[in-house]
């Protein structure tokens, strides 16, 4: 269990091989003693770990459905890629009907919300220079804060949808008291769920918590099917949001901010492309954009790792839905509250020292380390690679014989000295170098 | 505290490949030193250009960065050609760049200028046919 996190991992089920800590984009994993730790202040919840792990070892920990019990009303938000999961038989009413069901008092679409952003964002871009990041996908917020906090400033200050859509949501309810409705998420990926438990930007999240979409899935289906029990089902939203849906996938949520005017926008999914388009920024180098939408998920959040229907056909589910809609929904955008309570903070956790002199020292035994290292990034010590293992080893996290050509090395040394040693004599048995030293004495 | 040497790269000429690569080696340390952040885009944009200038224009050199817990220095020396008038090369838009590395999108004439711009201090010192210098100040914060 983790207050701060979504990701975590069943010790048993570790076998401790480092395919988690090679793929990691922070480099927040390490296996010691043959099972993998996750470094909390590191961790963006990207879920890259729970991709790459063969022996299933990671999970990310979401509400249940049981918890509907909790509350005596209860809300569900959709995601805008959750229609990815349903062919074109399913239109988004029935499927919103099936989610009634599923025992929400209300149903709302977060694509509504993200209808809102982009013409906010439209607006925003308009009266601003520069180059801006979407702040839609918590995993790239985070990792800007951690990674390139030099870039804080160029992500669009406001919420993200799902935030947007809740606040928004928590003034519409049915009910007198709002803060007595359970208000779910149904999750696509687990950065989601960190979102809610440890938000960013933001005091506190007005969603209660978030279900995977595994979770909902099955019953989903069987529900969706059945006409008897959709009938009577009265929708809160009874118009589609189809532009915010596009959100869903990959580029749909540039498609749509060029639905208000043309603006020169890159639309970049996979939190590995994501790193070097970052670092390409940092150094300038990107020229001519005005606008990235960047989506850690490969595809966009169809990607998400809670989904249940392939990225790719997700993808697909969605553009075919929104084909023939072109058209924001007629809205007030000015009922939300786009602004954030505070600024995005840098999380800083890459720092050697606090003070200049000492994180300069640290810094030349970090590097005669990295030189005593064979570079080969093999990750048998439980690090990613040589040079993180060897700042390890000055923060003291790891000793050095941790890595194996180290240790060899260091056994050759000790054997020579053995050897040698084994070729001394007993002074009694060397009796004239034994006078000799008498007589220097 | 004395300055001392961060970082000391080699440089081939038209290695785009590599282009970029001390620039971002120099910001991972400046980042484990607790360098402001905004200091520290400075520092990566201005290696970044004067990598790329060496890359692009020059017959290879090296690029060497020191620190003190005042400012940071960036410096580059290469092997020529040599830059015929500095206060040009220093102008926005002007380029010697051939069409074949404009065709590769670089060439904008922006280099120097921009490290000029990200700079507390810059000194070029050129002689044609042989070298050009290049010595960029970044002030600290704090």
């Amino acid at each position: 269990m983790s207050n701060k996190h979504s990701v975590l991992l069943k010790e048993d089920k570790c076998e401790g091989c480092t395919n988690c800590v090679k793929n990691c984009p922070t480099k927040a994993i390490r296996v010691h003693q043959g099972k993998a730790t996750i470094k909390e202040d590191l961790c963006i919840d990207c879920a890259e770990c729970i991709r790459t792990c063969e022996y299933h070892a990671k999970y990310a920990e979401t509400n249940k459905l049981s918890d509907l019990k909790l509350n005596d009303y209860n809300v569900a938000l959709l995601a805008p890629s959750f229609y990815g999961q349903f062919d074109r038989t399913f239109d988004p009413e029935r499927i919103k009907k099936a989610v009634y069901k599923l025992g929400f008092d209300e149903v709302w679409d977060v694509a509504y919300a993200a209808e809102a952003i982009s013409q906010k964002t439209y607006q925003f871009l308009n009266k601003n220079e520069g180059i801006y990041i979407s702040s839609s996908c918590p995993v790239i917020v985070r990792l800007i804060s951690l990674l390139y906090p030099e870039l804080l400033d160029n992500i669009v200050p406001f919420n993200s949808p799902v935030d947007l859509m809740a606040d928004y949501v928590k003034d519409q309810l049915s009910i007198p008291d709002t803060e007595e409705a359970g208000m779910y998420f149904i999750t696509p990926c687990p950065a989601k769920v960190t979102a809610i438990k440890n938000p960013l930007g933001r005091e506190d999240s007005s969603l209660t918590g978030a279900i995977s979409v595994d979770k909902v899935y099955p019953k989903l289906l069987d529900l969706i099917k059945n006409d008897e029990e959709l009938k009577n089902i009265e929708l809160k939203q009874d118009y589609q949001p189809y532009l915010g849906i596009s959100w869903g996938q990959s580029g749909g949520e540039n498609d749509i901010l060029n639905n208000e005017g043309i603006i020169e926008t890159l639309s970049v999914s996979g939190i590995h492309n994501i790193k070097k388009v970052l670092e390409e920024l940092t150094r300038g180098n990107i020229k001519g954009i005005r606008y990235l939408e960047l989506v850690a998920c490969p595809t966009g959040c169809v990607g998400g790792i809670f989904n249940v229907n392939n990225p790719f056909q997700a993808k697909y589910n969605i553009k075919t839905n929104m084909r023939e809609y072109s058209d924001f929904i007629e809205q007030d955008i000015e009922e939300f509250n786009f602004e954030l309570d505070e600024k995005i903070k840098e999380i800083g956790a890459e720092k050697l020292d606090e003070d200049f002199v000492k994180a300069m020292d640290k810094l030349e035994q970090l590097e005669q380390e990295i030189e005593n290292l064979p570079g080969l990034d093999c990750a048998a010590c439980g690090a990613p690679d040589c040079e993180t293992f060897a700042e390890d080893v000055v923060n003291g996290l790891a000793k050095r014989s941790d890595c194996i050509f180290v240790l060899r090395k260091e056994i050759g040394d000790l054997a020579d000295q053995l050897s040698l040693l084994t070729h001394e004599l007993p002074p009694v048995m060397n009796s004239e170098d034994n006078k000799k030293d008498e007589n220097d004495k | 505290m004395k300055s001392k040497k961060i970082i000391e790269d080699g440089i081939e000429k038209r290695d785009f490949a590599s282009g970029g690569e001390v620039s971002s080696k120099l910001k991972n340390k400046l980042r484990k030193l607790g360098i402001d952040n905004k200091d520290i885009r400075r520092c990566s944009i201005i290696t970044y250009e004067l990598e790329m200038n060496l890359i692009i224009h020059s017959e290879g050199g090296h690029l060497k960065a020191t620190i003190n817990s005042k400012a940071i220095t960036i410096e580059t020396k290469d092997k020529g050609p040599g830059i015929e008038d500095i206060d040009k090369a220093l102008k926005p838009g002007y380029s010697t760049a051939t069409d074949e590395i404009r065709e590769m999108g670089f060439g904008a004439g922006m280099g120097l200028n921009n490290v000029k711009k990200f700079s507390d201090d810059l000194e070029v010192t050129s002689e044609v046919g042989e070298y050009t210098k290049v010595k960029a100040i970044i002030k600290l914060k704090s």
